[in-house]
């Protein structure tokens, strides 16, 4: 059986201006307990992968130029 | 990153510490203070800057023996009444009696408890019982604090690796884990003279209300796996049955706070604006009386804060939008709601297993020993009732320098290899099939029949059914589950810790044939509490491969319970049920 | 693949320090703190100076988790920079200080031109616990800003010394409310009865939140002197005062108040009712037992457990 992908929003939004992911830095993809940010091969910025967000702040709150925003799950909301 | 590459490695140590959240990074910590010489590993599935329970910090003690406000007597007394006298109270005596040296330790290491004007400790009365409560409204540093202290100590941190299952040797004896990196899937294969598990509660074992997977109580990563490790490890299992489940805000799957805004007036109303908890404890009693108000007339349950003066409510949001679950605030304002306004709605947790608010937990005596030689557990997971965060820090602190003495006095246990060439296969088992189900599926099935079958109020024949459909799910899991990179492998390995979890769930709770701990254990076909034959703790544990259950009595109290302190809580039983 | 985190040569990191692109040398900046060496603060140092304001940032937070003289010359450093959000830092990581040492390096700022640079140090001092702060502190009760005078109370209160009870108790009648409540509630360690004569005026004071406190620290200093004033305080307009004052004549165990608190035991408000019933618990007058046995069925279930244990309280007859 073929496997489909469910589209979804994603809680944390990262602001490619400020992402600094492109210097070397990793510290939102580091600090997330779930693991679920990555940086992209394409833009070199990070961004979430996995839509299993526990909305707790970490990526956010370490996050040393402000470029990570964590929204709360739009099923929570 | 991502992809599943081939990869066997072998490290030895002398204590071998899994999970990185609050109660490990201690351990680790105090066995290589007592022992400098001692090679010490601390092993996280994520990353031990933050992860684990207290990943943005927590806003206070629930639980702090403060001398000149409570007494080790005194807490082991309430704590035992909370868990309806299922309580050795050896190991909750010494957490009484150390901790207030650890909350020393923690703010000489820079985390900060709330001091009053003067310097001291700002202990807060939240009720006529006793003073426990010491608010750490900048305690969002912790996990900081505790990082520096292990980078200092040259702790060696390995990061990234999910423990699978725990070696044994011939005689019984532990002799390390199996880990698989969850970036590349590669295998670790650690041999240590002593394991101490710390990895948290069960916390993704029943489904939000929300339906999101990840909307849970406890930090989604603590799906359970230590229960599971140390189940096929063969220790035992104390008081499965008795559940975890908290008050909370509705759909925000933060904690209600009632310790945060209780000492400032706030407190939990049914939809009229008045109180209904009758009971003295944070118990499964009171956890029944939340349950019946929101079933009934006057439900729903409510926080209620808007009596407040506003200045006091913004004093009670500057910790709660900022520590432990920060995103509150903006949860809050999306929903337009405002604690000055109204009362906000409130609701029950899904079901976990955890001994930090509840009971249940693999069993420890009162140096954090498992029945298992070598095997140490502490945090969420060990048996230790109600011993939240400072019992995670004070009995991981036992853990470390008892299992840091022991291994001082024994060599590496020697290892079948043939237990890891199996783990192995069943790891990497779905990752070998182009088609199937994939874990996130197999995994919201699961933890729906658990809200379906296995949540209080229990019934025998809904269990029964519970346990034959969950046994159709692991033989999806055996047979079907399909894994496309190494984060899915972690995520599908959770799902065995969580089926795993839920089994023991149900077998624990079909054992004990009478009703316990209010809501926790509450089972409508045996509806009364039963003292001759279930005065005992239920012990579960693995035998020639499968799940059994017997009795074990408890240990004769250290302190005296009076009868009538005994008759106060089950009159208040008595009136419930009326 | 090594299995652990590696303990790097911090001078070899701190080699990026040099590089042109700020944002490296930011994250330079965070690597070497994450080492937790010691021979990482002249890194630290050094970059508190960087041209580039993010970087001195990074820096100024990053000495936060270290300690000592020279981590408290480069805060003072921070503290003093232009960039607000570098000085912002710089202050919260003064308050990190716990090396009584760094107060020789903080007392030179004491009278700094900027309010905030002064509300800063004063905060440090506290933290430290500076002997050598208590003159400058009684000083800075003068002085212009509010919030400074704050922290200066803060510093003379972690110190609880009698001789500083002049100085806290013309505190507690500043012009400001948050100094009055500062100092209200640092008066809480004297045991004595001057102490207790200020907090009883405080109980006057035209902002609550000073009441409410003046009534706490009452019931800290345990002078039972107080009572009487502090009896007047159950007629407060603000529910929230006549609730301190509440548990502050159950510890003063005021039999004189006994009267006065069972008229409460009827007020509308169950949070009050509730606390009625826990001092006629705590005096332990027996004149209490027949108004409480009353109150038994009080449709509050706090009020009803709390008036149970109030008469388990009481003499036997």
């Amino acid at each position: 059986m073929p496997i489909a992908y469910a589209p979804t929003t994603v809680p944390v939004v990262v602001d490619d201006v400020k992402c600094i992911a492109d210097k070397g830095c990793t510290v939102c993809v580091d600090v997330c307990p779930l693991d679920v940010l990555r940086i992209s091969d394409l833009t070199g910025k990070a961004y979430m992968k996995y839509d299993e967000c526990w909305y707790c702040m970490p990526c956010e709150t370490d996050c040393p130029t402000g470029a990570v925003t964590v929204n709360i799950p739009y099923l929570l909301r | 990153m991502d992809e599943i590459k081939q990869g066997l490695s072998e490290i030895e140590c002398d204590v071998l510490v899994i999970g990185g959240g609050t109660a490990g990074p201690m351990a680790a910590y105090k066995a290589k203070r007592r022992n400098p010489k001692a090679r010490v590993v601390l092993l996280e599935k994520a990353n031990v800057k933050r992860s684990g329970a207290i990943a943005m910090g927590m806003d206070g003690l629930n639980n702090a023996v403060v001398p000149g406000f409570a007494t080790p007597e005194q807490y082991t007394k309430e704590i035992t009444i909370a868990n309806d006298g299922i309580c050795d109270q050896a190991p909750v005596y010494k957490y009484a009696s150390r901790c207030f040296d650890v909350i020393q330790e923690l703010d000489s290491f820079g985390i900060k408890f709330q001091k009053t004007e003067n310097g001291d400790f700002d202990v807060k009365k939240v009720h006529h019982l006793g003073s426990y409560v010491l608010p750490m409204p900048n305690g969002e540093t912790v996990k900081k604090a505790l990082y520096r202290q292990l980078r200092r100590e040259k702790v060696l941190i390995s990061n990234r690796y999910m423990a699978t299952r725990l070696l044994t040797a011939k005689d019984g004896r532990i002799a390390g884990v199996i880990a698989v990196n969850t970036r590349s899937a590669e295998f670790l294969v650690l041999r240590a003279k002593t394991v101490i598990l710390c990895t948290g509660a069960a916390g993704r074992l029943g489904l939000p209300q929300s339906g999101y997977l990840w909307g849970t109580y406890e930090n989604a990563t603590n799906s359970g796996d230590g229960y599971a490790m140390a189940y096929h490890a063969g220790a035992g299992l104390a008081n499965i049955e008795c559940y975890q489940i908290n008050p909370l805000i509705k759909d925000y799957n933060g904690p209600a706070c009632a310790y945060v805004a209780g000492p400032f007036g706030a407190y939990t109303a049914n939809s009229e604006g008045n109180r209904f908890i009758e009971c003295d404890y944070w118990s499964g009693q009171m956890m029944q009386e939340f349950y019946n108000e929101l079933q009934s007339g006057k439900g729903p349950v409510f926080l209620k804060l808007n009596h407040l003066h506003s200045d006091t409510v913004g004093q009670i949001e500057a910790v709660l939008h900022k520590v432990e679950r920060p995103s509150r605030g903006r949860f809050h304002e999306n929903r337009g709601t405002n604690y000055r306004e109204k009362m906000i709605e409130m609701h029950i947790s899904e079901i976990g297993l955890c001994s930090g608010h509840s009971a249940s937990g693999v069993f420890v005596d009162e140096f954090a020993r498992t029945t298992v030689t070598g095997l140490y557990s502490a945090g969420d997971m060990a048996s230790v009732p109600h011993n939240y965060m400072l019992g995670a820090f004070t009995n991981g602190a036992v853990a470390g320098e008892h299992a840091v003495d022991f291994a001082a006095e024994v060599d590496v246990p020697d290892y079948d290899r043939d237990d890891v060439v199996r783990e192995q296969e069943r790891v990497l088992a779905p990752t070998q099939r182009d088609d199937g189900i994939p874990p996130n599926q197999l995994e919201y099935k699961a933890r729906r029949l658990v809200n379906d079958y296995l949540q209080p109020p229990k019934v025998t024949a809904k269990m029964q059914i519970g346990q034959a459909r969950l046994a159709e799910v692991r033989d999806d899991l055996d047979n079907a589950m399909v894994v496309r990179d190494s984060h899915e492998l972690m995520r599908a390995l959770e799902v065995s810790s969580i089926l795993d979890c839920a089994d023991m769930a149900a077998y624990a709770s079909l054992f004990r044939t009478e009703s316990r701990w209010g809501l926790y254990h509450n089972r409508v076909d045996y509806p009364e509490k039963n003292e001759e034959d279930w005065f005992c703790h239920s012990i579960l544990s693995k035998r020639d491969g499968r799940m059994t259950a017997e009795k074990r009595a408890v240990e004769p109290y250290l302190v005296p319970i009076d009868e009538s302190e005994r008759d106060a809580y089950d009159r208040q039983r008595i009136r419930q049920h009326a | 693949m090594s299995a652990f985190e590696s303990f790097s040569d911090v001078a070899e990191i701190a080699e990026n320090l040099q590089s042109p692109d700020a944002s490296v040398r930011r994250l330079t900046v965070i690597e070497i703190a994450e080492t937790a060496s010691d021979e990482a603060v002249p890194h630290l140092v050094a970059a508190i100076s960087d041209t580039a304001p993010e970087v001195r940032l990074q820096a100024a937070r990053a000495l936060g988790e270290f300690d000592g003289l020279s981590v408290a010359q480069a805060l003072v450093r921070g503290v003093t920079d232009a960039d607000r959000d570098v000085a912002s830092a710089a202050a919260e990581s003064l308050a990190e200080l716990r090396d009584t040492a760094a107060d020789a390096a903080l007392l030179p700022l004491v009278s700094h031109q900027s309010a905030f640079v002064r509300e800063a140090i004063f905060r440090a001092l506290k933290e430290l616990r500076s002997a050598i702060a208590l003159g400058p502190a009684i000083s800075a009760l003068q002085d212009a800003d509010a919030a400074v005078r704050v922290q200066a109370v803060g510093v003379i209160g972690y110190l609880k010394s009698n001789e500083t009870l002049p100085s806290l108790i013309s505190a507690a009648r500043d012009a400001d409310a948050q100094v009055r409540l500062a100092a209200v509630n640092a008066l809480s360690f004297a045991r004595n009865a001057v102490a207790a004569q200020a907090a009883s005026g405080a109980l006057a004071d035209d902002a609550w939140q000073v009441r409410a406190a003046a009534a706490e620290t009452l019931g800290r200093i345990g002078e039972t002197s107080a009572a009487a004033a502090v009896k007047g305080a159950l007629g407060d307009t603000f529910w929230q005062v006549r609730q301190k004052a509440l548990q502050c004549l159950g510890k003063l165990k005021a039999r004189d108040a006994v009267p006065a608190i069972l008229g409460i035991l009827d007020d509308p408000l169950p949070s009050l009712r509730k606390e009625a019933a826990a001092a006629l618990g705590d005096i332990g007058d027996i004149s209490a037992q027949a108004p409480l046995a009353a109150h038994a069925a009080d449709p509050d279930p706090d009020v009803r457990k709390t008036v149970a244990w109030a008469l388990s309280r009481l003499p036997t007859v």
